[in-house]
């Protein structure tokens, strides 16, 4: 009998129906994933049984041979205090902010009803997760911890109290590219350890492919298809199973087809970017030490890193939206001034596309405005009518109708607002892009679509692109080369696919582990 | 709509008979009529009667509204201005100035302002100007604040260095940019702050430090009825009720647009 | 900790410093007062001036006499109560400002979270909506409109209540404070009620669900502290609300606190009472929000770094 089984489940909130007929199975020790896009109902479908969210269930769930179904409130709670443990998505505000790690620990080690368990006993339950300096820990308040450290706590208090089926939520989605491998990997090792059953949810295919024994594809709130992971992913039945593998980048897919570089564009030399510590405190941050890295016409160049690498301010200082503090940037040979120093016409030469496409469009204006923006600046020669004569074209060129001149910021999808985004940034016939994350908010459906959008402009209007991530498989899509930065400084260049067979930097080695 | 916005309605309705009484009222608010003192409600022509030197009482009510209530929107746009300039300036430099004009704010945040503005007025006289200034300058460190805030988070929205990136110099920044999108919040934060005016003007017009004879507002008519409670508490229900009315109306609205655009 | 009771210690001295001296410059340099010479003093009060302020040595040098004697608790001598120094009148009168305000901010504090917690657990239900209108009336009810409604309500219609005076026993404290208390409590309620419902909706109380804990034990042990947070940051602006609040109630009921004594000082022009209270008035709500900064700590362990 499996461990978990729900049949012909349905989740309505509202009066709308959310979550419609779906079926799958965890077995002891096994690991069954569930993947689709935002909104595809997934994590309703793991906490609704649950009681965890405001919807009202239906259909036949059982665990461990208890029946959800029908149950009340208090048996719900009862369940979840002795049979399961859950892992969410966001670790930074998981945890309660005014009580310590140890205390946290303590009554999810109590939960199910054991004794009290000794100090020694729950610096051990850190240690198991990975947390160095166990003991000390134990006294700290959560926002000590960093985002990686927290989620370990959370694994460790999920698991304390010996549940038998574990739910985790996107549990990897807000961690930094290089943990996402360890954090797997250790979820795999618990499982195995203590026979745990585990279902985890997904957005991204490549995380859990190797970690999942089955799979569970979900659409708008249906399951697409289902089967045994190797088998799924080598022979989908569905089309949308296979856009789906198709859209999530590999390492090991055939190398995309890019445009020829030509002339030397863009060079920096010994770069170095320093921040005053905020508040009170002493000193400086170095976000950026001694970054050279050079650029050519109609090349893509991928500036990889975990956060906090420096891979966003180098990229702003590029595009002259953030600070310089050493070094020098050389266009074509001539000196690129810093950010308050450049001219417009320098201006028109570099624009930036960032990772929040809602966020990078004023909220008042419509489409036609932003869009026209950079003109009214660069080009204030133009009359109105030519203006709405390059939006029109920019937006065909990223795909958009012309309908949505007039549309405002919040009417529009992430995949709309990231077009117009771009449709911005070239309008003024820039000649290099820097992209900061342009693709990592984004489903990965609607991240593929976009990153083919931005090859199709590489290649035929000669663009250099500086694309920014954190994603390796990504970045070979689309990129010639690559440079891959880790606290501050680049520790490896060279082209993608030869740094990609033959990593040696150990941070390199960890990005492509992640992928 | 108009059962939504019943409170707005109801200012609106209240502002809208102070405003059109005197053309109506055989009656003004500083006239003696030497037939009838303390007389009560409905007694010929004195709908509420008169107070107790033989002034309309209606009259009166609709005179103290209209003053209160311009003070108070005068104040309002002061603390409006000052909060405004403030708040965005130091939210648009940032860094060491930021720091140095929010600390001032919180200095002044925690005086008793009240006490100050007595002070300033018992020291320099009791102009009506002084009013006006004093009590917005009680209320601008909330806006201050609160625009300060606004203009740091949207400094670091992506759109503004988009904008940056597109050669649009700061002060377009500022104007085409910011503003307008924190124009809602400070909508919001003036209508709380109207409220909060009367209020102050009420209190200092109750000790006899604010607006001054001939003038009258709410705040002298409920001191005049609470000298005279014992006799008539007519004096001090009707201007009180109306006060407590005109204030809970304007807080509903103004929290309402203050969660709207939160 | 340690670090941020400093700062806020210096940020607080300076402050206080110039609210002195900026008042004794307003009151040396202010027209009409008793030192243009334009109404006559009896020899008397005359001397006590000179030497109170010395008013033949520099400005500077009065100003700092002036501050050093205040440091000392010498306020000076008041103009009007002839008989008596500011720093006595003021120890008749502190006591029963401070025993108003406290009795206030404790009544507000207990109706006013009570009431926001209640409203909370029940959001969007008719008892939250009920809740939370009384208290946004409340906090429009000035105290100058309570106080003698009450006065005359309890007072003069049903006899229970003294109207004035400080009489036997504690009955006459209760009117005075009800009122101070109404619309800070009303405040208060809304703040806790807001607090609540924004902290029940963070990730760290679905962790806990899912835990299987109690709902009580969630509310109590998880949700509380941070939801307080709000109040804890409003304690500052509450205090200095309820001094200016205990101004009316005492001129109100005819209580001999210092707020009597400051509105008294106020409109007869006795600056060195009108300054003295005012400085005291200062000092103590610094001293309050150092107090609030401490509890705020207590509930949100990332401040306690400052």
């Amino acid at each position: 009998m499996s461990l978990y089984e729900i049949r012909n489940l349905a989740v309505d909130i509202d009066g709308k129906r959310l979550v419609e007929n779906v079926s799958l199975t965890v077995e002891p020790g096994q690991c069954t994933a569930l993947i689709g896009a935002s909104g595809s109902g997934k994590s309703l479908t793991c906490l609704s049984p649950f009681g965890l969210t405001p919807g009202v269930v239906s259909g036949s769930m059982i665990l461990d041979g208890i029946d959800l179904a029908g149950a009340d409130a208090r048996h719900l709670r009862d369940v979840r205090r002795r049979l399961t443990g859950f892992i969410f998505q966001q670790p930074l505000t998981a945890l309660t902010p005014h009580l310590t790690v140890g205390a946290q620990l303590q009554e999810a080690t109590m939960q199910a009803g054991t004794a009290r368990p000794s100090r020694r006993e729950l610096a051990r339950k850190l240690e198991r997760v990975g947390l160095s300096r166990a003991d000390e820990r134990l006294d700290q308040f959560p926002h000590r911890l960093s985002g990686g450290e927290r989620q370990r706590v959370m694994i460790a208090a999920a698991i304390a109290h010996s549940p038998k089926l574990l739910i985790a939520d996107e549990p990897t989605s807000a961690l930094d590219a290089s943990l996402r491998a360890e954090i797997v990997a250790l979820l795999d090792e618990l499982r195995a350890e203590q026979g745990l059953g585990m279902l985890l949810v997904s957005h991204d295919l490549a995380s859990v492919e190797g970690h999942a024994d089955q799979l569970v594809v979900m659409d708008k709130g249906r399951v697409v298809e289902i089967g045994s992971a190797g088998a799924l992913i080598a022979n989908p039945a569905e089309d949308y199973t296979r856009h789906l593998i198709a859209a999530t980048p590999r390492l090991d897919e055939p190398s995309p087809k890019l445009g020829e570089p030509r002339d030397l564009l863009l060079e920096t030399i010994d770069v170095g970017v320093e921040f005053q510590r905020p508040g009170w405190r002493r000193g400086k941050i170095r976000a950026v030490v001694d970054a050279s890295i050079i650029l050519r016409q109609s090349e893509s160049l991928a500036l990889v890193g975990g956060s906090g690498s420096g891979k966003s301010t180098l990229g702003r200082a590029i595009a002259g939206i953030g600070p310089v503090t050493e070094g020098e940037i050389l266009w074509q040979g001539a000196p690129l001034p810093e950010r308050r120093k450049r001219s417009l016409d320098m201006r028109r030469l570099i624009q930036p596309v960032f990772q929040d496409p809602v966020a990078s469009l004023d909220p008042q204006w419509q489409v036609i405005d932003i869009v026209t923006e950079p003109l009214r600046n660069l080009r204030p020669d133009l009359m109105k009518a030519e203006c709405r004569e390059m939006a029109q074209q920019a937006l065909s060129a990223v795909d958009l109708a012309e309908d949505f001149l007039t549309r405002l910021p919040a009417s529009l999808s992430g995949g709309q607002a990231q077009r117009v985004a771009i449709a911005r940034a070239i309008i003024s016939s820039p000649q290099l892009l820097v992209l900061d994350e342009a693709t990592s908010a984004l489903d990965p459906l609607i991240g593929a679509e976009i990153l083919e959008l931005l090859l199709r402009l590489q290649v035929e209007n000669g663009l250099s692109l500086l694309f920014i991530t954190h994603d390796i498989a990504a970045a070979r899509r689309l990129c010639h080369r690559i440079a891959v930065m880790e606290e501050g400084r680049i520790v490896e260049t060279g082209d993608m696919q030869a740094v990609i067979d033959d990593p040696r930097h150990p941070a390199t080695q960890k990005l492509i582990a992640a992928s | 709509m108009l059962k939504r916005h019943f409170p707005l309605v109801l200012v609106l309705a209240i502002v809208a008979l102070a405003l059109l009484l005197p053309f109506l009222l055989p009656w003004n608010y500083d006239q003696i009529d030497w037939d009838a003192v303390r007389a009560p409600a409905f007694s010929g022509s004195h709908f509420f009667g008169t107070d107790e030197i033989g002034r309309d009482r209606l009259a009166r009510l609709a005179a103290g509204t209209r003053i209160t209530l311009m003070v108070a929107m005068a104040a309002a746009l002061v603390s409006l201005i000052v909060g405004i300039a403030w708040g965005a300036t130091a939210g648009w430099i940032g860094g060491r100035v930021d720091e140095a004009m929010m600390r001032v704010v919180d200095g002044l945040y925690a005086l008793p302002f009240m006490f100050i503005v007595i002070l300033l007025m018992v020291v320099f006289g009791r102009s009506i100007l002084l009013v006006f200034v004093g009590i917005g300058l009680v209320e601008w460190l909330t806006m201050a604040r609160v625009v300060r805030g606004q203009v740091m988070a949207l400094k670091q929205r992506p759109f503004i260095l988009a904008a940056e990136a597109a050669g649009t110099p700061s002060i377009a920044i500022i104007l085409r940019h910011i503003l307008p999108n924190i124009a809602g919040v400070a909508l919001a934060y003036l209508m709380l702050t109207v409220p909060q005016v009367v209020m102050v003007e009420s209190f200092l017009s109750f000790l006899g430090l604010g607006v001054q004879e001939p003038l009258t507002s709410l705040g002298i008519l409920v001191k005049e009825g609470a000298d005279d409670m014992d006799m008539v508490p007519l004096g001090l229900a009707l201007p009180g009720g109306l006060l407590v009315v005109i204030l809970v109306c304007l807080t509903i609205e103004g929290e309402r647009l203050r969660d709207r655009f939160s | 900790m340690l670090a941020l009771i400093t700062r806020r210690l210096m940020t607080a001295i300076p402050t206080l410093l110039v609210i002195i001296l900026a008042s004794f410059f307003l009151m040396r340099l202010a027209p009409g007062g008793p030192f243009d010479g334009e109404r006559p003093l009896d020899p008397a009060t005359q001397a006590a001036l000179q030497q109170a302020y010395g008013l033949d040595r520099p400005l500077w040098e009065q100003a700092w006499l002036y501050v050093s004697r205040l440091v000392q608790g010498d306020f000076g001598p008041s103009l009007v109560y002839r008989d008596f120094t500011v720093s006595e009148l003021i120890a008749q009168g502190l006591p029963i400002s401070l025993t108003l305000g406290g009795l206030a901010i404790v009544l507000a504090l207990m109706i006013g979270v009570t009431a926001g917690l209640f409203a909370a657990v029940r959001a969007g239900q008719a008892a939250d909506k009920t809740i939370m209108m009384l208290a946004t009336i409340a906090t429009a009810l000035p105290t100058f409109v309570t106080g003698p409604a009450l006065a005359l309500f309890f007072g003069l219609w049903l006899g229970l209540l003294p109207v004035s005076g400080t009489g036997e026993g504690g009955a006459w404290l209760i009117m005075p404070v009800v009122a101070l208390a109404l619309p800070v409590s009303g405040a208060i309620a809304k703040l806790t009620r807001a607090g609540l419902a924004s902290v029940l909706k963070q990730d760290h109380i679905r962790t806990a669900r899912a835990r299987g804990l109690s709902e009580t034990k969630i509310l109590f042990k998880h949700g509380l502290r941070p939801a307080l947070v709000p109040v804890a940051s409003y304690l500052g602006p509450a205090a200095a609300g309820l001094l200016t609040g205990a101004v009316v109630v005492e001129t109100v009921f005819g209580l001999p606190g210092l707020g009597r004594y400051f509105v008294q000082g106020a409109l007869n022009r006795d600056y060195p009472l009108v300054l003295g209270v005012v400085t005291l008035f200062a000092a103590l709500i610094i001293l309050f929000n150092l107090f609030a900064d401490l509890i705020y700590g207590w509930l949100d362990p990332r401040m306690r770094e400052g």
